[in-house]
């Protein structure tokens, strides 16, 4: 018998790959790079000042307008009542604090992992959790109603002498929200400041001159102001990883604190958590492809390579929320209370069945199905339908939990449908302030932290070995 | 040091900076008469050159003290002097103690580092510095002090040392 040897391997695609395909290892003149993200911010074309002046009279209509009619007439304008007191402006503030907590994981854990793809996208999505959360506190105080006697949970005490009470759940979501929003934006600030001092570099005059001069703060780019600005930075990438992992448990808590069917579980604390990261992963793969697709010469920053890592990170969050809430869902289907069982009966086969079946396909079989090939994770259009279809699902999953769990409650007599009435134009009125706030932010500052590419690419180079040109990494910092 | 003038040499990258700040070194010139400006982070040891000290760390740490007993306060100190009963929980509870505690240390930690990068920066400072904006283009600058008598000899060192140009610094409004 001859024996034939094989080949001990095909020629792959993937082992030809081009380094210079990388950002890191594509470099052009820092110049070149800072006059090309200062002119994707100042050339704007009337289509885009078409879609903000249409989502600021947006803004203006349902969060001015509305908000001022649901303050006048009362919470009697929503579609809350008993049982359910808590609707769909708090299906926003989770939603919005979910959206939010994907900057920070992006930004610190790829920062403190050294994760080198990090480098061009971090700020694009520190600023969705500054805006996301500024659209989480205004949903909350539409919940509160009489949103004017919000300093009753200052630590203060009020006219009626009482100190707000730290031992209730709604106290630590203060606490935790307010400290998630303070540090997320002083975080978001610490690595702008080299890029505002090179915007004001570059701009001659007039206010936006002053405006970078002021915000830079006479930064020179000396030894010692990178080191006290890198020390600082270092410290926030390890402190506000705990933070924000407690920020939505805490919102977990004002749920699983209470005796409710469908809320009372242990594991609601990481499931919120990965929760929120599935649904920001994908709002970051949305931000980045219209990024890409709107903001001048922005395809040289981001680029397919960057669309294949949020898309592995979207894929394992999503297996991840798949874990979670077969946990969530098998406790206690298995341990038959009735009142867990109806609960999810209803969620399966009641009138809103739909919302269900649509939350675990958008939520499971869209990113499943989409996200395991990597030719179709770098494929910008594609990974932001996913993130849309997930975001939805995520929307869902809040609105299965919050509106239609109050449904179900020990009081069958109670029991009633609810549906949401001024809530909607206000919940679309937080979409269109945080595209707005987004947009101007994309004329102000340099959504390209450009230093960081820089250092990037300073550390990276393409080293010959035998027949293949490697990628190396030196460290640099 | 007789009359003394502050130069600027301006290199275009890392590598001849470096030989510039070993150059002023062998002219006899004092680490602290001298600072690198860069438009990146370079490490300390890259350049040659001692550690900058930071404060930041330490006025990090004090931040995070002071939140943690600004947390307890709220969690031990409040019901001290308001005791309000809720549903038969403690007055002084242990497991909303580390949730409030967590979040004030945390908030003093990060407030205070924010700070601290403030204060050991100078920041914010409007007053004239020696700068060019070549350096947020991607030049690294060598700022050095060193006697008018020898400037000659530092200007030589420097250029042979691969600077583009060795000028008098100019404080400018940035």
């Amino acid at each position: 018998m001859t024996t034939i040897a094989k080949p001990i391997a095909r020629p792959h695609g993937e082992e030809h790959e081009d380094p210079r395909q990388y950002l890191m290892h594509d470099p052009l003149p820092r110049g070149q790079m800072n006059a090309m993200v200062m002119e994707s911010m100042h050339e704007t074309s009337p289509i885009f000042w078409l879609i903000t002046a249409v989502l600021a009279a947006t803004v203006v209509f349902s969060l001015g307008y509305e908000w001022y009619i649901l303050i006048m007439q009362g919470q009697g304008m929503a579609g809350v009542t008993r049982p359910d007191y808590w609707g769909v402006f708090l299906v926003n503030t989770v939603f919005w604090i979910g959206i939010s907590h994907a900057g920070t994981f992006i930004s610190a854990i790829l920062r403190v992992l050294k994760v080198e793809s990090r480098r061009p996208f971090t700020r694009a999505a520190e600023l969705m959790t500054t805006f996301g959360l500024v659209q989480a506190g205004l949903s909350i105080f539409m919940h509160l109603g009489r949103v004017w006697l919000v300093y009753w949970m200052f630590p203060i005490p009020n006219q009626r002498t009482i100190w707000p009470d730290f031992h209730s759940p709604l106290m630590w979501d203060l606490m935790a929200i307010t400290t998630y929003l303070l540090c997320s934006t002083m975080y978001l600030f610490l690595p702008l400041i080299p890029d505002l001092a090179m915007a004001r570099d570059r701009t001659e005059g007039g206010w936006l001159k002053q405006f970078y001069k002021i915000l830079a703060l006479g930064f020179r780019g000396t030894e010692g102001e990178w080191k006290n600005l890198t020390t600082a930075m270092n410290i926030f990438a390890f402190a506000i990883i705990p933070v924000m992992f407690s920020v939505h448990t805490i919102v977990s808590w004002d749920f699983a604190m209470a005796t409710r069917p469908g809320w009372n579980s242990t594991v609601f604390g990481p499931y919120f958590v990965i929760g929120a990261l599935h649904s920001g992963m994908a709002a970051v793969a949305i931000v980045l492809f219209l990024l890409r697709s709107t903001m001048k010469h922005y395809k040289y920053f981001i680029r397919p390579e960057h669309f294949n890592t949020i898309g592995m990170l979207m894929l394992l969050v999503s297996m991840a929320w798949a874990y979670f809430y077969f946990n969530d869902y098998l406790v206690p289907w298995y341990g038959g209370d009735v009142w867990d069982k109806l609960f999810q009966e209803y969620a399966e086969k009641g009138p809103k069945a739909y919302l269900w079946y649509t939350m675990l396909t958008c939520n499971i079989a869209v990113p499943w199905l989409i996200l395991w090939n990597r030719k179709w994770r770098e494929t910008p259009w594609l990974l932001a339908i996913a993130g849309i279809l997930i975001n939805v699902g995520m929307y869902l999953e809040r609105y299965i939990i919050i509106p239609v769990g109050v449904t179900i409650n020990r009081m069958p007599f109670t029991w009633r449908q609810y549906e949401p009435r001024i809530e909607v134009p206000m919940t679309v009125g937080t979409f269109a302030f945080f595209l707005l706030l987004y947009m101007l932010a994309s004329r102000l500052i340099p959504l390209i932290p450009v230093w960081e590419v820089q250092e990037g690419q300073e550390a990276h180079l393409i080293r010959k070995i035998g027949k293949a040109e490697i990628s190396t990494l030196s460290d640099m910092e | 040091m007789s009359e003394a003038i502050t130069l600027l040499a301006m290199f275009e990258d890392i590598e001849p900076a470096s030989e510039g700040v070993e150059k002023l070194q062998q002219l006899g010139l004092n680490d602290d008469d001298m600072n690198v400006i860069s438009g990146i982070p370079v490490k300390h040891t890259i350049l040659g050159r001692p550690a900058a000290i930071t404060y930041v760390s330490r006025i990090g740490m004090f931040g995070a003290i002071l939140g943690m007993f600004l947390g307890i306060f709220f969690i031990y100190g409040i019901p001290y002097f308001y005791p309000l009963l809720v549903g038969g929980q403690a007055i002084f509870p242990i497991p909303q103690g580390i949730i409030i505690t967590f979040e004030m240390t945390m908030l003093g930690l990060m407030g205070f580092s924010f700070l601290g990068m403030f204060i050991d920066s100078g920041f914010p400072s409007y007053t004239p510095k020696e700068y060019t904006p070549e350096i947020s283009d991607g030049k690294v600058a060598l700022l050095f002090s060193c006697p008018v008598s020898e400037q000659e000899k530092f200007i030589d060192a420097l250029k042979n040392a691969g600077a583009v140009t060795v000028a008098p610094a100019e404080a400018r409004h940035l």
